[in-house]
């Protein structure tokens, strides 16, 4: 069977304590395959971006091979940790009779789309036949031409779908991707050194993230859509409409607290160790992660506002079993299963009806607000503004110099 | 190679000339080997470092010569350039400090016990570089006895080590010192111990015997150590994102950003091509400052 | 510092030296003394303790116990590098990264003497070796080599010069050249030498003095000449040139003389020849110093001489000599050694022949059978 975690994953994941969601492990992992296709990427093709592409279908082989190979973040799917293996995965096989070969090779967006671009630009498959991306790069994906359409009635489950997910910009009525998992960016913080550090017992505001009783104390996401946004609703900024200038402002305010020394490091998943050490005694950070940490930590949405991501499962282009995968994504979207992930992951579930099976699997659950937020919640959680490939490029060179980079 | 004498008649000039081709023929793999592992990607990526963004599209690039793609990433990147040079400097010659009195010990005070020692030097390498830096982060941690100790002797500027230069300092003298370790001992254990029992019987004493005789001797071993840690430390940057804050990031850093989050290849590229060229130039000055040409 | 000022040679006295590896004595409780100025020879199978005791003298062993001086001066406890004395290693040990000149500067750079680049050049004149001084150890000839390692150590004017199997990794014929080089240089400059060697040849040709070494103890010392025409042991009559033993019981003793019966064949010893003091005696004699007749020509042998019946198993022509096999009755073979003083007449293979020498070369030993028998295992393991 391919729905055992491989034993290197495993014990890496059990290093880092298991049971924590799937930004931890650390993206430099990757990098240096990524490295090896630079070569390659010499002369990019300039036919295939910009503008909504379709994508190329390639002869559908669902029928004659049952098997999917599925590429999603590590520790983001429910895990039996006594087996090894991934219960809801392997209820799917037993249910279908389709193999499904499970790999947690996205550590990050940006790293993952440079293994694959140079395939994909070239019009090849990339052997994957499900990808968990987030918004903005699925975004990119689906402009560049390198997601295919769903056949929704392969996905009767997609009625199933959080109304508030059920449209988003870059892919209106959802005809490319279906969410995975939602998650917010706010403060996260170890509560008894909090308590020893300034008396407090939560955090509530950026204000007191960059209070000087914290020197040296608290990390940023090194994701910038993350880490600006909660710094432009800091600013009293809408991070899903804003300006260069805005930008720009809310840059020197991060470049103020990075050059002092309140921050002590930007980085992608490495806080929650360095928060479970005691070295960090605050975040800006992900929700599920730090949930999963324990009693002694926090999490909580900024008062002026945190960031609202979604990472989206979609089929790549020239995908070899595309009508496997939809079954797939079909089996995920019934709220028992979607519950079952919810528990295990504690992230935002984005299945309708998912609550009511929570209250089966675990009642505290099922009223948690992370998992299930609310619409008071909702309104502080900002879905980052959609950005041309410009804008991305310029910002992200912005935010990239403030940090170091 | 196959040189025709002037005397030599028409057959054996033939023959000469058979001969000299087969030599070439000889050297084929070997340019093969070389053609695919070094010059194509060489060429490759001097020809990347050139292109030009094509414009309104971002992370498209089109053949050209854009050669002041160059000091344009020399003058936004200069400081982390420096600051890698300084960082490898200094982690050398830490390696140098720690490994050649440990190397000198297994060459020459061990004896049986070698094979192990080296064993144990390298047994390190076994696991991850990436999780042996990992577990840098924990025993340099803000509560570890380490940073403990020097804060109660009120030695550390940020009251930690850990996020820190001297932490990416220790990381990459720390992930280095095999490279370092195993020239040196190469160099310590070829030498003859009768040349040190020659020195001493000439009037030399251990002192002396090592900076006449044994120092010398081990030059090239030195140099190769030195070489094959400073290079990469130069270009790492797995040290910096793991153990270093926002103010240690190295070249390696810039790289790794300019190519996955901006996708900016041609800087990408030019910055890897000065980095090579300018440790180029450092090595082949240090070679020579060194002077082991004719020791090696 | 040692050796600075005036240079008096003196004697060198290792005084009930020994030194022990774990339980096994390599040097056991010796004592000598070597006069100032001689070539003085430590000749020995390998792992005989020659060389150990030239490394205790250097400096570079530490003695288990004993003494060592040079006149008066005590210099047992000394270093290495404090010791007026320098050694020419076996393999020469010329340091590889400095050139000729450097080498033979080494000891006047570290004991800051002045006019170095004099005394290095004069040096290598007397080595011979001037054009080569800006080379590197390895662009010269195993000879050259070796007469840097001479011209580093010498130059340092020791008390003492070591050699340790200097001629060793060099071919025959330039051995042959080497040893009469060392001899003149020693000559010139009458510094004390002490030469370890294996070859009894060698120790023969260069030394004033050869003491034969055996299982860490000295078996018999003196002039080359002497040793030879008058060993005092078995090892010593085998290890330096060659001998034929035989083992025997005195059965007699006149005035001058002992007489001997070796299986069933009495032999004269001269009471002057003879150093074993019991009833157990080997006689022994040099091959060369026998003459060989066909067995006729029996009654022909001077009256008073030792002989000796059996039959030639083998004939080797080699120019000035013949060497002959000869097989006793009792199936011992004995070397004979004749100068091909005449022309034609030799005996051949499967001649009845008697051997016959005068008592004046005859040479009597301590020991009987079991003594032949260790003698040559020893030498057989050592070679």
């Amino acid at each position: 069977m391919t729905t055992k975690r491989p034993e290197a994953v495993a014990a890496i994941a059990g290093q880092m304590r298991s049971a924590v969601s799937r930004r931890r492990l650390l993206q430099v992992a990757g990098i240096g395959s990524a490295a090896m296709v630079a070569a390659a990427c010499g002369t990019g093709s300039d036919d295939s971006a910009g503008g909504e592409a379709s994508a190329s279908a390639a002869e559908d082989k669902s029928d004659t091979e049952m098997v999917v190979n599925w590429s999603n973040w590590p520790l983001y799917l429910d895990v039996n940790e006594d087996t090894g293996e991934y219960t809801s995965l392997v209820a799917f096989e037993e249910a279908t009779g389709i193999d499904v070969t499970y790999t947690e090779d996205v550590n990050d967006n940006n790293e993952f789309f440079a293994k694959v671009r140079t395939q994909l630009e070239q019009g090849q498959d990339i052997g994957r036949d499900l990808v968990v991306l987030t918004d903005w790069m699925a975004a990119l994906w689906i402009q560049s031409g390198f997601a295919q359409k769903l056949d929704k009635a392969l996905i009767p489950n997609s009625g199933n779908i959080i109304p508030r997910l059920a449209e988003v910009s870059f892919d209106k009525p959802r005809d490319y991707t279906m969410p995975w998992q939602s998650g917010f960016a706010g403060l996260g913080y170890n509560v008894p050194a909090l308590q020893s550090a300034m008396g407090k017992d939560a955090l509530t505001s950026l204000d007191e993230l960059f209070d000087p009783s914290l020197k040296g104390r608290i990390t940023l996401l090194s994701e910038m859509r993350d880490t600006m946004g909660c710094i432009l609703a800091w600013k009293g900024y809408d991070p899903s409409n804003f300006t260069d200038a805005q930008f720009e402002e809310a840059i020197a305010a991060l470049t103020e607290q990075v050059d002092s020394g309140q921050v002590r490091q930007v980085t992608g998943n490495d806080y929650i160790a360095a928060m479970e050490s005691g070295d960090v005694i605050a975040v800006i950070g992900w929700s599920g992660d730090v949930i999963a940490l324990g009693e002694d930590f926090g999490f909580s949405l900024p008062e002026s506002g945190g960031t609202l991501w979604t990472d989206n499962m979609l089929i790549p282009a020239l995908a070899q079993h595309k009508k496997n995968a939809e079954l797939v994504i079909n089996h995920y979207y019934d709220p028992t299963v979607a519950a079952e992930v919810a528990a295990y992951v504690n992230y935002i579930c984005p299945v309708e009806g998912a609550q009511a099976e929570m209250e089966k699997i675990d009642p505290d659950l099922a009223t948690d607000e992370y998992i299930f937020p609310s619409s008071a919640m909702l309104d502080r959680a900002y879905v980052f503004m959609e950005l041309t490939p410009e804008q991305n490029e310029s910002y992200s060179r912005l935010f990239e110099k403030a940090i170091g980079n | 190679m196959a040189a025709v004498l002037p005397s030599a008649g028409k057959q054996s000039q033939v023959s000469a000339q058979r001969k000299s081709r087969t030599g070439y023929f000889l050297l084929l793999p070997g340019m093969t080997w070389l053609a695919i592992f070094f010059a194509i990607p060489f060429v490759t990526l001097f020809m990347t470092s050139l292109q030009a963004p094509v414009a309104g599209k971002s992370g498209q690039y089109v053949p050209a010569f854009q050669v002041s793609n160059y000091p344009d990433a020399l003058a936004e990147y200069w400081p982390q350039f420096l600051r890698s040079f300084l960082y490898a400097g200094i982690a050398t010659g830490l390696a140098l400090l720690i490994a050649y009195p440990l190397a000198y010990f297994i060459a020459f005070k061990v004896g049986r016990w070698r094979a192990l020692m080296l064993v144990l030097v390298i047994a390190p390498s076994f696991a991850s570089f990436l999780l042996r830096t990992y577990a840098w982060k924990t025993i340099l941690s803000d509560e570890g006895f380490i940073t403990s100790f020097f804060n109660a002797l009120h030695l550390l500027p940020d009251d930690r080590i850990l996020n820190t230069s001297i932490a990416v300092v220790a990381g990459l003298t720390y992930n280095f010192l095999p490279f370092m370790i195993l020239p040196l001992y190469a160099a310590l254990e070829k030498i003859d111990p009768r040349l040190l029992e020659a020195s001493n019987d000439l009037y030399a004493s251990a002192f002396t015997t090592f900076r006449k005789i044994t120092w010398p001797l081990s030059l090239p071993g030195v140099v190769a150590g030195t070489l094959l840690t400073f290079i990469p430390a130069a270009g790492d940057y797995i040290n910096s994102e793991l153990l270093g804050s926002t103010q240690d990031r190295m070249i390696g850093n810039v790289i790794q950003t300019n190519f996955i989050e901006f996708r900016d290849y041609p800087t990408a590229s030019a910055l890897s091509f000065v980095l090579m060229a300018v440790i180029l130039v450092m090595v082949f000055t240090y070679i020579r400052r060194a002077g082991t040409e004719d020791l090696v | 510092m040692a050796n600075e000022g005036t240079h008096n040679v003196e004697d060198l006295h290792l005084t009930n030296l020994t030194k022990k590896f774990g339980e096994v004595a390599a040097v056991d409780d010796l004592t000598l003394t070597i006069p100032a100025g001689s070539f003085f020879a430590l000749l020995g199978a390998s792992g005989c303790g020659k060389t150990t005791t030239l490394r205790m003298v250097a400096g570079l062993e530490e003695p288990t116990s004993g003494s060592i001086h040079i006149g008066q001066q005590d210099i047992t406890n000394l270093r290495a590098f404090q010791r007026p004395v320098n050694t020419v290693f076996q393999s020469y040990a010329l340091f590889p990264h400095l050139d000729i000149f450097e080498n033979v500067a080494f000891g006047l750079r570290r004991r800051k003497v002045k006019n170095v680049d004099a005394a290095v050049n004069s040096m290598l004149e007397l080595v011979e070796l001037a054009p080569m001084a800006r080379r590197k150890p390895t662009q010269l000839s195993g000879g050259q080599q070796q007469r840097v390692a001479v011209a580093r150590a010498l130059i340092n004017e020791p008390d003492v010069l070591l050699l340790d199997e200097p001629l060793g990794a060099l071919d025959l014929k330039l051995r042959r050249q080497m040893q009469i080089e060392l001899k003149r240089i020693q000559t010139e400059v009458g510094t004390t030498f002490v030469h370890v060697t294996h070859d009894q040849e060698e120790a023969m040709t260069m030394a004033d003095t050869v003491a034969v070494m055996n299982s860490g103890r000295i078996e018999q010392m003196g002039h080359p000449a002497d040793i030879y025409e008058l060993p005092k042991t078995a090892f010593v009559a085998n290890f330096l040139g060659q001998a034929n033993l035989f083992a025997g019981a005195r059965t007699g003793t006149s005035s001058d003389s002992i007489d001997v019966v070796a299986n069933g064949i009495n032999f004269r010893v001269l009471s002057t020849r003879n150093s074993a003091p019991g009833d157990e005696v080997i006689v022994g004699i040099r091959p060369e110093k026998m003459t060989i007749l066909d067995l006729h020509d029996k009654d022909t042998i001077p009256s008073g001489h030792n002989m000796l019946e059996g039959r030639v198993i083998d004939v080797s022509y080699a120019g000035v000599s013949t060497q002959y096999l000869v097989e006793t009755q009792w199936g011992q073979k004995v070397t004979v050694f004749e100068q091909n003083v005449l022309v034609g007449d030799r005996s051949s293979v499967g001649d009845p022949v008697v051997l016959h020498w005068s008592p004046d070369h005859t040479f009597g030993l301590a020991g009987g059978e079991t003594v032949l028998a260790d003698t040559a295992q020893i030498l057989a393991v050592g070679a």
